[in-house]
């Protein structure tokens, strides 16, 4: 009889709430805290530079096989449009004195930006060649995978970097600076003007730079794990 | 001055006549090719080609680039520091991350050349220096030693900064081969080897590669010495012991086995002599040529003349308990000229071992003129061989002794039970080289057992060429008297032979088989006596002839075999009269009805096809025996006296 459930049914939603609450902060807090050796504890800067460098390899491994494939099956004209990537705007130390010169933050806030302006292209990207079946099945599924990586290695990077701010190596200034320059990069509608080859091109070498920074900066920071 | 230029103008012409007078001839630069950058460090790099040719004219190159999204042209800031045909970039004029534009042009007096262009970007370029202070020792702590190799990355490589990630890899063999052993080595810059040769030197080489770039030189070789060493385990020596003992153990009762199943086969099966005959050629008979053996056996001349006594010298044949392997014979040579012994006892000195008591071979040895009866056939052939006999003789006893039409076809052997022993049971199988001598019955009785004529299994000396019929066992016995008396004193034990079929009778007294087959007289057999066995010993009984010496006792009926059933029985007939010659001959109907397997008779009569008849028997056992000319008694079948 409903006039017995009703009594019971918010209390039964607010049951149900607060298991599947508790449920899912523990599970957050467990994801972090799997490579840990007891429990969950405090997950070195070390570690976490670690697993971004990791993932920063991996995908550029992704847009590495990706451009192969491309420049194999869509053959380029020799006369290559001038590749204008629209992250060119993105000042990027282009050395190694130069990389070793700019500040933490600097280097930080240039690999945020990089990652946060190549968000909305792979994503189109990846639509572009799955409607278009311009792909193998093998190579849509490394372009839905290589525009999710960018978004993960950002958040990853976001981590690092309040990571070093809570450690103090860093200064809080990056938050706001690192923003507004990638929002004007990611509207600029230059991305959508490139074509796919040209596309490639440019995020197979951004995605080096991001992944050689983020090794200077861990060595920078943290030099006594392998470097 | 305008002369300094009209010379100038004239010499460079008189340049060009000349050389054009020599046969050669100009052209513009050959396209420079294969440019090739690399970069050691991802900091500075270098770029070298190739020369087209030259059009032979002095030629000079020029490397020009473009930056990406540049229409700057620059040159090569350094044609020097890297050697010929090449352009350094320094670090100032490098930048990482950025496409460049290369080509290269040729210039000679007659024009230029323009390469393709190359755009690389050093990022992908980078191809490292070899590793450096490669070092390698061996670590003895355990009993095992083992190398650690250790390195340094080149030292243009920066990787404290992180600017440039390597990954090595090295390499190692033994002084001798020329396989190297690689293993890739990570990121790290210490590497252990284990499973070394003791007391061997090792070459180990190290390379290293930048995460997306080309793999370096390989490292100088670095020389190691492996110590001598040898693992003291207590536990590998147990290991030892226990494999050697279970080795020994298992080859120790491979032996045991070995010997106890050989020497059971001697108590199951003892082997059988082989025939002792002498003009018998075992070999030839394996060859399938029967005549040629059984013409080795027949007596040339027969009946001999006195004088040739001493040449037969007769042998007796004894058939030992199972573990003789041989007959043992004995070749009495003392020829007695005309005496005739009768033996009164069976049992003779000279007889070998279980003559006496021996159930299946009982063979009086006969005095007087003896004859080889069998030759040991130890393990050889006969190669006598005597002439054949004449053959008309053989027919003509043939004819006597059975009824039957003499075709070669009609071969019928009497069907007797096993065990006969004989040591020519060949004989009998063997094909007569007159098919008509072949197709003699075996008639028993008649001439088997005349004490006169020679049993036919008598072999001739080789000395004296008797004619002998191959088959003298079979019926046709000489009944004819010879000069050799028969001395039949003894009795004469039929013997059977089971296989074969045919009886034939083994006579160890003299009176040279030789005419055996040539006396036809019907002689009649007597039932000696029936062994518990299989035995039927059978004493001839001839009207007329006293061979009361041996002869035992004759209370039994004479009778004389008439026709041998199926495995069952051996039909007597009774003495109808004297003199009368008559042989148990089995009838052609009767033989074929008791054909029996064809594989064995074949082999009697290869020339001929005749049915033989043949006692079924396990062959390849009797061959064996037969062919040692030891026949075990197997079962005999009671005799049915009628």
């Amino acid at each position: 009889q409903p006039g017995r459930l009703a009594p019971i049914s918010p209390l039964f939603v607010a049951l149900v709430c607060l298991a599947f609450c508790s449920r899912l902060s523990r599970m957050k807090a467990a994801s972090i805290c799997t490579n840990s050796q007891t429990g969950c504890h405090f997950l070195s800067l070390a570690n976490l530079f670690d697993r971004v460098i990791h993932h920063s390899a991996r995908m550029h491994g992704i847009s590495n096989d990706l451009h192969s494939e491309f420049e194999l099956y869509f053959l380029p004209s020799k006369n290559r449009v001038s590749r204008n990537c629209h992250t060119s705007t993105i000042l990027t130390p282009n050395g190694k004195e130069n990389a070793q010169r700019i500040a933490r933050e600097e280097l930080t806030e240039v690999i945020l930006k990089l990652l946060l302006a190549w968000r909305d292209p792979l994503w189109h990207f990846h639509q572009n060649m799955a409607r278009h079946h311009k792909f193998n099945n093998l190579s849509s599924n490394k372009s839905l995978e290589m525009s999710e990586m960018v978004h993960e290695l950002r958040k990853g990077v976001q981590k690092v970097a309040e990571k070093m701010q809570m450690l103090g190596i860093i200064s809080n200034s990056l938050g706001t600076l690192g923003s507004r320059e990638a929002l004007l990069a990611s509207d600029s509608p230059e991305w959508r003007l490139m074509n796919d080859y040209n596309l490639l091109y440019c995020f197979r070498r951004d995605s080096n730079k991001i992944q050689n920074y983020l090794k200077i900066l861990k060595c920078r920071i943290v030099p006594e794990h392998g470097c | 001055m305008m002369r300094n230029v009209g010379g100038v103008i004239v010499l460079s012409l008189l340049l060009v006549f000349v050389q054009l007078a020599a046969g050669e001839s100009f052209s513009p630069p050959g396209t420079p090719k294969n440019i090739i950058c690399r970069s050691p460090e991802k900091e500075t790099f270098t770029c070298w080609w190739e020369p087209g040719s030259d059009g032979g004219l002095p030629t000079t190159y020029a490397l020009y680039y473009r930056k990406e999204n540049s229409d700057t042209v620059y040159e090569c800031p350094d044609y020097k520091t890297a050697g010929k045909n090449s352009c350094f970039f320094n670090k100032n004029d490098t930048s990482i991350w950025v496409t460049y534009n290369i080509t290269v042009v040729a210039t000679n007096a007659l024009g230029r050349a323009f390469s393709d262009p190359v755009e690389i970007d050093v990022v992908y370029i980078v191809m490292p220096n070899p590793p450096e202070e490669v070092t390698v020792t061996v670590i003895e702590d355990t009993n095992w030693p083992f190398l650690r190799v250790s390195w340094e990355p080149p030292e243009k490589a920066d990787t404290r900064s992180g600017w440039i990630t390597l990954i090595y890899e090295l390499r190692i063999k033994l002084e001798n081969e020329d396989e190297w052993e690689v293993h890739p080595a990570g990121q790290q810059k210490v590497f252990n080897i284990f499973s070394l040769r003791p007391d061997s030197t090792y070459h180990v080489q190290v390379r290293c590669k930048p995460d997306h770039g080309f793999w370096s030189e390989w490292s100088g070789t670095t020389f190691v010495k492996v110590p001598d060493y040898f693992p003291r385990e207590r536990s590998m020596w147990i290991l030892i012991a226990v494999f050697a003992a279970f080795i020994i153990l298992t080859f120790t009762f491979i032996w045991l086995s070995y010997m106890k199943i050989h020497n059971l086969k001697h108590y199951v099966l003892p082997p059988v002599p082989g025939p002792k005959i002498k003009g018998f050629d075992k070999k030839a008979l394996k060859n399938g040529k029967f005549e040629d053996i059984f013409s080795s056996l027949v007596v040339s001349d027969f009946p001999p003349t006195t004088s040739n006594y001493e040449d037969f010298i007769v042998e007796n044949l004894e058939v030992f308990v199972p573990e003789e392997q041989e007959l043992i014979m004995e070749d009495s040579k003392d020829l007695q000229d005309d005496s005739i012994k009768s033996e009164n006892s069976t049992c003779d000195n000279d007889s070998g071992r279980g003559s006496c008591d021996s159930h299946t071979l009982l063979i009086d040895k006969g005095g007087g003129d003896k004859e080889e009866a069998l030759q040991s056939d130890q393990e050889g052939s006969q190669d006598e061989r005597v002439p054949t006999s004449p053959e008309e003789v053989m027919e003509e006893d043939l004819l006597a002794c059975c009824d039957e039409k003499n075709s070669p076809d009609i071969s019928e052997k009497v069907k007797f039970t096993p065990s006969l022993i004989s040591p020519l049971p060949r004989y009998n199988l063997m094909n007569q080289p007159n098919p008509p001598e072949i197709g003699k019955k075996h008639c028993l009785s008649d001439s088997l057992l005349n004490p006169d004529s020679l049993p036919s299994y008598f072999t001739q000396p080789p000395s004296t060429k008797n004619d002998f019929r191959s088959n003298p066992w079979e019926c046709n016995f000489n009944h004819k008297q010879h000069p050799l008396h028969p001395q039949t004193t003894g009795k004469e034990h039929l013997q059977v032979q089971n296989e074969i079929s045919w009886v034939h009778v083994d006579r160890t007294e003299a009176s040279l088989g030789v005419q055996a087959p040539s006396v036809r007289s019907t002689e009649y057999v007597e039932v000696q006596r029936v062994s518990g066995g299989n035995m039927v010993l059978l004493h001839p009984v001839s009207a007329g002839q006293e061979n009361s010496g041996t002869m035992s006792h004759q209370t039994e009926h004479y009778s004389r075999v008439k026709t041998v059933n199926n495995d069952s029985g051996l039909l007597l007939l009774q003495k109808e009269s004297t003199g009368e010659e008559m042989g148990i001959c089995l009838s052609e109907e009767e033989v074929e009805s008791r054909a029996t397997s064809n594989g064995y008779t074949a082999s009697i009569t290869p020339t001929s096809e005749k049915p033989m008849v043949g006692i079924n028997s396990t062959l390849p056992i009797l061959d064996d025996r037969m062919a040692s000319g030891y026949v075990d008694t197997a079962t005999m079948f009671g005799l049915p006296t009628y």
